[in-house]
């Protein structure tokens, strides 16, 4: 293929060819030709004319009995299919040549944008001698969530003067997932003042077994000696019991606002971002503690995971919000008129959404309410996002500002606990502030 | 579970519902905030440099938008190499183009005027390359070449005229047309030298900011370094070759007849312009044969088995 510099020089060899026949001119025919000269010689002999390549998997490697079907063969291996967000993927491409001339290579190999190179080079120059091969290694960082591919391998080989190059694709590809990153709330909830703020809410706050503490009350027969608070029945002269509260799994229902403007913002500082990261943590802690966890994301469509328990639980929910893309604008209320029927009375719902473009939502969270539903709202506020990435003036800000401060106050006035997440909030802290702790 | 629906169908929703007027929509009072603009931000697009058109003529980056880190020493090489290569094309530039025929002379009609024009261009084109070279600015190299191609353009005869003949060449043609291939071949070189200037500054900075890793660097530049030597050598024997041909062809006709051979070798036309141009056409047929019977594939293949 002809680069852009051998199509100029070509050009100027025509033009001073004609020019010199035109003008009577043989110095400008000679330097044409001189150029001429030139341009064939990096063709034919510039080492650029056989590139024939194939690609492969590493893992459908076997040794010697795969022979390449061209010259160069690209191999990779990375040392891990899923992650979480800011992991680091450590990639093995291994690069044979086949042939028995060395061959100076260009090799890059693709990584997706968002990456970050942390070690090494993907874009790499070499002599690759005859029936030899080399390994390039580097180390990617993965921002964020989402399903990601390496590849493919561009080849290109060129003359040393950059005249003539042939480039070729090599199709090999790897595939890997970045999960939302998760923050530990255990000992957040654990130093809270009222720890199991979800296990035992609504119909679960209930006494019968469990570990802790509920009530103290007046001794019945056919309870458990082991169960007489002795420092009560010294006090009060009658004999106490410590009851305690029922150690109930519950179901938890994430919803997350995957709509287009949950985008707003910087892609990595967004509502998006925040309530994925926020679902993932959330469901890791829940799903500790034995509850069943459900999660619903909606956008152009709505997604749901069905409740269950388990780490099987916690991989398939991560897939499902390293997925998650922000698009369509499904209004709240089609979602809870959804899913409603489907979930137990009474269970905690906590909703990740930036509130925004929604006529519906206060509708949709009232329709909750009026069902006796526990309802945590976790806001990430876009606005702050575009604030700080200037995309809004102070004016703008305040103006917006103040009607999100109305609808935050109105939600909160159906008895939703409801916390404008701020983006340098952790997400322990705006649990609390959600629920008044 | 997945459940799909169509977003646009939500109308029952609203229907005989008294709906909470929201925050209004952020791109709506974005795109009112006059100054800001509605822009995409920054950290949303990833930084991707796609050369301009000159960029990629020029084989690298323009100054201003990269700043090459200082020359390694390969690069200092090439730029000593293009200084030197400078001076000697300024020079055999102003001996083969002698202001007589030049456009300035058909203009002004002075020969004085003429050469200080001459002059003034092949002067301009040199520090022009200088600066480019030694600042490693693409603008100024370009500029250069301008020149250098104005300097010898010239409604000139089919014979070569020199403007200062120090080593008394005119009254040898054979060693005119050598002086006209070296000259030629010091054009391309030049050409070549201060590309090679940019592109190994790029790669060298590109390596130290880590962009780009080398493997054997040593055998990659060797190749280089051998190139800027055979190339040279073998586009003079060639141009040589081509431009030879008012000999080769009466050598040849010379087995049939001598006399037709006599003619062809005193034959102006074919020691014009017009021969040589001859010659060239040529030779360039059989170049084309030989690419449109896909050689250079062959001779791969014919030096990988070899190699075999």
């Amino acid at each position: 293929m002809w680069s852009r510099k051998s199509a100029m020089l070509g050009s100027l060899a025509v033009a001073m060819y004609l020019l010199g026949l035109t003008l009577r001119n043989s110095q400008l025919v000679t330097i044409a030709v001189v150029i001429f000269v030139f341009l064939t010689w990096a063709a034919i002999f510039g080492g650029h004319a056989d590139v024939a390549s194939s690609g492969r998997r590493a893992d459908e490697w076997t040794g010697e009995e795969g022979v390449a079907l061209g010259n160069v063969v690209a191999m990779r291996k990375i040392s891990s299919a899923r992650l979480f967000e800011d992991g680091e993927l450590n990639v093995t491409l291994r690069m044979q040549n086949t042939s028995s001339l060395a061959k100076i290579l260009e090799v890059r190999d693709r990584v997706p944008e968002v990456m970050r190179i942390k070690e090494g080079a993907n874009y790499i120059l070499m002599e690759l001698g005859p029936r030899r091969e080399t390994y390039i290694e580097y180390t990617v960082e993965c921002p964020l969530r989402g399903f990601y591919s390496l590849g493919p391998v561009a080849v290109r080989m060129q003359d040393p003067f950059g005249m003539f190059h042939k480039e070729k694709e090599l199709h090999v590809y790897n595939d890997f997932l970045v999960f939302p990153k998760m923050e530990d709330l255990k000992e957040t909830f654990v130093k809270s003042r009222v720890p199991k703020i979800f296990t035992g809410a609504v119909n679960i706050r209930q006494p019968g077994p469990g570990s802790e503490f509920y009530s103290l009350r007046e001794y019945f027969e056919g309870d458990s000696f082991r169960a007489i608070n002795w420092a009560a029945y010294a006090r009060s002269g009658k004999l106490m019991i410590n009851e305690r509260e029922r150690d109930a799994v519950s179901d938890i229902i994430i919803i997350i606002d995957s709509r287009a403007v949950a985008e707003t913002g910087p892609v990595s500082r967004n509502a998006l971002v925040y309530s994925t990261r926020a679902a993932a943590s959330l469901a890791k802690y829940f799903l500790a503690r034995r509850d069943s966890v459900g999660i619903i994301v909606y956008g152009d469509e709505v997604v749901s995971v069905d409740r269950d328990t388990g780490k099987k639980q916690l991989y398939v929910i991560l897939t499902k919000l390293a997925g998650a893309v922000a698009r369509g604008n499904i209004p709240l209320q089609v979602v809870v008129n959804r899913i409603l029927p489907h979930i137990n009375k009474g269970s905690p719902i906590i909703f990740l959404s930036n509130l925004e473009d929604d006529p519906t939502i206060v509708n949709a969270l009232r329709d909750f309410r009026a069902r006796n539903f526990d309802v945590t709202v976790l806001s990430p506020s876009s606005l702050e996002f575009e604030f700080d990435a200037k995309r809004l003036d102070r004016t703008g800000y305040e103006v917006m500002k103040t009607e999100r401060d109305v609808l935050i106050g109105e939600l909160r006035g159906l008895g939703v606990n409801i916390m404008d997440w701020e983006p340098d909030m952790l997400l322990s802290t705006a649990l609390a502030g959600a629920r008044g702790f | 579970m997945t459940i799909s629906k169509e977003s646009g169908d939500t109308a029952h929703l609203y229907d005989g519902k008294t709906v909470r007027s929201s925050a209004p929509s952020r791109k709506k009072l974005a795109g009112q905030t006059g100054g800001l603009g509605t822009d995409i931000p920054e950290d949303a697009i990833p930084k991707v440099e796609i050369p301009s058109f000159v960029e990629s003529l020029l084989g690298g980056p323009l100054v201003p938008k990269m700043k090459f880190l200082p020359p390694d020493k390969m690069v200092q090489n090439l730029q000593i190499a293009v200084y030197g290569v400078l001076v000697a094309l300024a020079f055999l530039t102003y001996m083969i183009s002698p202001p007589e025929g030049t456009m300035w002379y058909v203009i002004s009609g002075s020969l004085v005027f003429a050469n200080i024009m001459q002059i003034l261009i092949i002067a301009s084109a040199t520090v022009f390359g200088f600066m480019g070279t030694l600042k490693r600015d693409a603008r100024f190299s370009l500029a250069s070449y301008l020149l250098f191609i104005l300097a010898i353009l010239r409604f000139a005869s089919s014979k070569t005229s020199l403007s200062s003949d120090i080593f008394n060449l005119q009254g040898n043609p054979t060693m005119l047309s050598v002086l006209v291939v070296v000259y030629s071949v010091l054009l391309i070189m030049y050409f070549e030298l201060s590309n090679g200037v940019f592109r190994y500054s790029m790669l060298d900075t590109s390596i130290r900011t880590n962009e780009v890793y080398v493997m054997n660097p040593k055998k990659i530049v060797g190749k280089y370094h051998r190139s800027l030597i055979i190339n040279p050598i073998i586009g003079t024997l060639l141009a040589w070759f081509v431009l030879s041909a008012n000999q080769i062809l009466p050598f040849f006709v010379g087995i049939f007849s001598s006399d037709t051979a006599t003619r062809m070798r005193e034959s102006v036309e074919l020691t014009s312009v017009y021969g040589v141009a001859m010659g060239t056409l040529f030779v360039f047929i059989v170049v084309g044969i030989m690419f449109g019977l896909n050689l250079p594939t062959h001779i791969q293949r014919m030096r990988e088995n070899k190699a075999d």
